[in-house]
């Protein structure tokens, strides 16, 4: 009994360390960034003098491609703090129908940017026992897949629909869809379907895991259904607050 | 008159570009690199809006927060860090943070329009 508890001892202390260690690295890794984001920001606004078309071209994209950087490893932090237990969920009665509303809302200029339109009508108070900003970083992991890996002029459907034991959020793209093979992949840690890949070359696949990670923590369901060529729905289960 | 904003920040190469930027958008920007040399430059000016790092090589920003408040509850003190967990989050709101940004989340226009925002 004592060596089983030296050794939980051992492991915690293991991953206490790894988790620091990330935490430390994230950190540096996004002082770089940051100095990278605001030079190249000066380049392509002309700031430091003007510049041809081409290199403005050049100097968008790489900043484009910071910013990728930039959101892995926020990614990574996410992730990171899903896989230390010790970090509390503080659960409360919550409107899931306001924060996907609220969600939406922060994704107004990225949509309209890949020129996707989004079509959501708020129903009512639905209340669930979860801890809001979990279920928004999971909505929020959703939204941003729908409208990253859909078509240009493509749509993003997002409804809810509540009994009285659960919700169902759904959240259907016209995007490119999950081909047969992958699906059963779609929620592991890392993995990213081709097609994704082709789309986006950045990316850490770590989106699904967490958003399965943090649904499966409010004691829900995800699910999804897909067609190749024609897209995605997303489904989320949820335990309501009976009353 | 312009507005003067002490930025407290180690990184002298984003300390740079942030003053460049603030005295480009007509603002007066003073610089301090470590937690005592910033101490030093609020016992000595009297500036309008203060942005502030959290990691410093000698005093925590936090600390720097907690001292500012200490002598005034109403100076606008920016949390400008690439620290972005709940918790740091919490305190730094707790001990009277204006507001709380994540720098590598802001292109350097974006901080101006911030300060310009927290000042009107």
């Amino acid at each position: 009994m004592q060596d089983l508890q030296g050794e939980n001892k051992k492991l915690k202390e293991m991953v206490d360390f790894k988790s620091d260690l990330i935490s430390m690295m994230a950190h540096q890794l996004r002082t770089s960034l940051s100095a990278s984001k605001w030079v190249l920001k000066m380049f392509v606004d002309e700031d430091l003098g003007q510049i041809t078309h081409e290199q403005k071209v050049f100097l968008q994209k790489t900043y484009d491609n910071n910013e990728k950087m930039i959101n892995l490893v926020s990614e990574m932090i996410d992730v990171n703090k899903e896989n230390n237990t010790e970090i509390a969920y503080n659960f409360s009665h919550n409107d899931v129908a306001e924060i996907m509303d609220e969600v939406l809302l922060e994704f107004i200029g990225e949509s309209k940017e890949r020129k996707v339109t989004i079509h959501f009508t708020k129903p009512a108070e639905i209340l669930v026992n979860c801890d809001p900003e979990k279920i928004r970083t999971a909505f929020q992991g959703l939204i941003e897949n729908s409208i990253k890996y859909n078509k240009e002029g493509g749509e993003v459907f997002v409804s809810f629909e509540s009994d009285n034991y659960e919700v169902t959020i759904e959240v259907r793209d016209t995007g490119m869809g999950i081909k047969e093979e992958e699906q059963v992949h779609i929620f592991n840690k890392f993995f990213r379907t081709a097609n994704a890949k082709k789309k986006e070359s950045v990316g850490s696949g770590l989106g699904l895991f967490a958003v399965k990670s943090i649904v499966e923590r409010h004691e829900g369901k995800i699910w999804f259904e897909s067609t190749m060529g024609s897209g995605s729905t997303f489904f989320i289960a949820l335990p309501i607050v009976r009353s | 008159m312009s507005k003067k904003i002490l930025i407290v920040e180690d990184d002298t190469f984003l300390q740079g570009l942030a003053a460049n930027k603030l005295t480009a958008a007509g603002f007066e920007a003073t610089t301090a690199s470590t937690g005592e040399l910033a101490k030093a430059e609020l016992a000595k000016n009297k500036f309008d809006c203060i942005l502030l790092d959290l990691m410093l090589p000698d005093i925590s920003g936090f600390d720097i927060l907690k001292s500012i408040r200490e002598t005034s509850k109403t100076l606008p003190v920016i949390v400008f860090s690439n620290l972005s967990e709940d918790k740091d989050v919490k305190q730094a709101t707790d001990l009277g943070a204006t507001d709380y940004l994540v720098k590598s989340n802001f292109t350097l226009e974006e901080l101006v329009e911030k300060i310009e925002k927290t000042l009107s």
